[in-house]
């Protein structure tokens, strides 16, 4: 298109293709926004929601979509000084501490042997963790419920350290498969020629290279920990135990009352971390996903 | 390039010859530092599965978990529940409708978004935002956008004239399961559309113009020529967006929890409610095992592109 055009005398087609691009790029940007308003108008919805004073929110003669009165912080007061909301940030930290602490301590050895070394098995064994990636929860809560309650542990915020790693352990293993395959062979060799152990090959030669491979499985295990639902719901119904999410969607409704202005305080607050941490964490989570597919 | 390759290989087998006798060190370090994995993921998702599969043959209640045997009973009243059935074809519905509008709206944002235009990484952001929020929470911001008396929706819609009167988004049955693909496609879009966009910028701008000068029109290059480059690709994202779509719960039991009258339930939400809300591990889990055969038909894909994959 870009050849054909461009070898037509200029002068005789410049007017009518001008006004062309113009129409397409009209209607580019016409269609992009369309997109970009579906995708970020919940999150406007939030924001708007939070700062309202409650007389402005409920009052169904005003334009929902501005503030009809000045903005105000009482939503998001409520939420800190009459919910358990400091107590869930402080949970889902712990939980997500714990979360990431599993994960690294058994994920880096896993992922480190899978992609530098060939013993039977392997590659199929690789296969078989990521695939129970796709192990939904919807499947497992139920006997798991059990498990947790045979450990004593229902109904605190421990059996879901205990039961998170299980979504983590394969999608951080097939992750940083990825980064260690990347570290040139030859080098781990000679290190070993000249007397390294295997285990001090990995310690010092290839994990100080992986960091940012490291960095973003600890990334990818504790937003989970913060966004994950369906077994935080099975598992846990004290609010005092309660995570972030779990916490903002179920405690923040007594009876059939909802308490949307702090109930979207709370989502606003959960979702900016989360979303920045993804924004950045983006391209290695795609490249994860098609496992290298593309190059 | 060739003569490196081969130089690497011989050198390679010098030094395998030469450790010939620490292969089964190898084997011991390698099994050593996989065991941890493996045994988490056999006690925490083996094992568990394992009960699911005795629960659904079995009595089993929350207050007598190891119920007596019953065979099949529990695959029966599953199999003669309305509620059930509903549930499963919801299920179908749900993803496939959804499945259907992110892949056309999704090759569509992609070939948006390989444009180059000021401020594209900025718009690349929002655009992803819906998938990058907790799911819970974006559920929740709907939930409210449907709110019978307050919907937002329905006064946009009104006061432009869209429609007169909106309707009670989650309280009727038919806008409640509009709502639930709404919602179903806001989520999945960016991630469909990224992985697209990966894909297609991946194709060589050669074949593209080859095919350009050869006279292919839009719709005979994107069939002929980009899908099967980026099939692979396009496999993976499918799966994967098919089997948590398939799979999850969240999105109807914070929007209906299954209402009006049970109409919007899907598989995951019913076998919660009869579960963990009724107590009835048995039936649940029996319900639950529904999702199985998606989750292995995906596992099988999955397990065929990986190992093409790891050939070559």
């Amino acid at each position: 298109m870009a050849a054909t055009t461009t070898q037509r005398p200029k002068s005789a087609h410049s007017a009518a293709f001008r006004r062309r691009r113009l129409r397409n790029d009209i209607l580019f940007w016409f269609v992009l926004s369309l997109f970009v308003i579906f995708a970020i108008f919940p999150v406007y919805w939030m924001f708007i929601t939070t700062f309202k004073q409650v007389n402005d929110l409920y009052n169904l003669d005003n334009n929902p979509l501005i503030f009809n009165m000045a903005p105000t912080l009482d939503q998001v007061k409520y939420l800190f000084e009459q919910t358990d909301f400091v107590t869930w940030v402080r949970n889902t930290l712990e939980v997500g501490l714990a979360v990431v602490a599993i994960t690294v301590l058994i994920c880096v050895p896993a992922a480190y042997a899978l992609a530098r070394h060939n013993f039977p098995g392997s590659g199929s064994l690789g296969i078989g963790i990521f695939l129970t990636y796709l192990v939904p929860p919807t499947l497992l809560f139920l006997p798991l419920s059990q498990l947790v309650a045979g450990l004593g542990l229902n109904d605190t915020k421990w059996s879901l350290a205990l039961v998170y790693p299980t979504f983590t352990i394969p999608f951080c293993t097939w992750l940083l498969m990825g980064f260690f395959k990347n570290v040139p062979r030859e080098i781990t060799e000679a290190a070993r020629v000249d007397g390294c152990s295997r285990l001090g090959a990995m310690f010092r030669i290839v994990l100080p290279v992986s960091i940012p491979g490291i960095l973003t499985i600890v990334i990818f295990a504790f937003t989970l920990v913060m966004q994950e639902y369906v077994y935080a719901l099975t598992f846990v119904s004290s609010s005092e135990e309660k995570m972030v999410t779990l916490g903002v969607v179920t405690n923040l409704i007594r009876g059939d009352v909802f308490f949307w202005g702090s109930l979207m305080a709370g989502a606003l607050i959960v979702s900016l971390p989360v979303a920045i941490a993804y924004n950045f964490f983006m391209d290695t989570f795609v490249r994860g996903i098609t496992g290298g597919a593309l190059k | 390039m060739a003569e490196l390759a081969r130089q690497r290989s011989t050198g390679h087998h010098m030094i395998g010859r030469r450790l010939g006798h620490l292969l089964d060190s190898e084997r011991v370090f390698g099994y050593t530092l996989v065991a941890p994995a493996i045994l988490y993921i056999a006690l925490l998702v083996g094992y568990p599965f394992a009960i699911a599969l005795w629960f659904t043959v079995s009595d089993a209640t929350v207050s007598q978990p190891i119920g007596p045997f019953t065979g099949l009973a529990n695959l029966q009243n599953v199999l003669n529940d309305d509620i059930f059935k509903r549930a499963l074809a919801n299920t179908f519905i749900f993803t496939l409708v959804s499945q259907a509008l992110q892949m056309v709206l999704g090759t569509t944002l992609a070939f948006l978004l390989l444009r180059k235009f000021r401020g594209r990484r900025i718009i690349r952001g929002l655009i992803m935002v819906p998938f990058t929020i907790p799911i819970a929470i974006g559920v929740m911001a709907w939930t409210w956008m449907f709110n019978p008396t307050y919907s937002v929706i329905n006064w946009i819609g009104t006061h432009t004239g869209l429609f007169t009167e909106g309707p009670n988004w989650l309280g009727e049955e038919i806008p409640a399961m509009i709502s639930i693909i709404i919602v179903n496609v806001w989520r999945n879009l960016p991630f469909n559309a990224i992985i697209l966009t990966a894909g297609i910028s991946s194709v060589p701008q050669e074949i593209i113009e080859a095919a350009n000068l050869d006279g292919a029109n839009f719709i005979t290059r994107w069939r002929k020529i980009m899908v099967p480059i980026i099939a692979p690709i396009l496999f993976i994202a499918l799966l994967f967006s098919l089997v948590f779509t398939f799979t999850d719960m969240t999105v109807v039991w914070l929007m209906t929890r299954g209402n009006p009258v049970n109409s919007t339930h899907v598989i995951a939400s019913y076998a919660f409610v009869t579960g963990v809300i009724s107590g009835g591990l048995g039936r649940g889990a029996t319900i639950s095992l529904f999702l199985f055969p998606a989750m292995l038909a995906g596992a099988l894909v999955m397990l065929r592109t990986l190992k093409a994959r790891t050939l070559d």
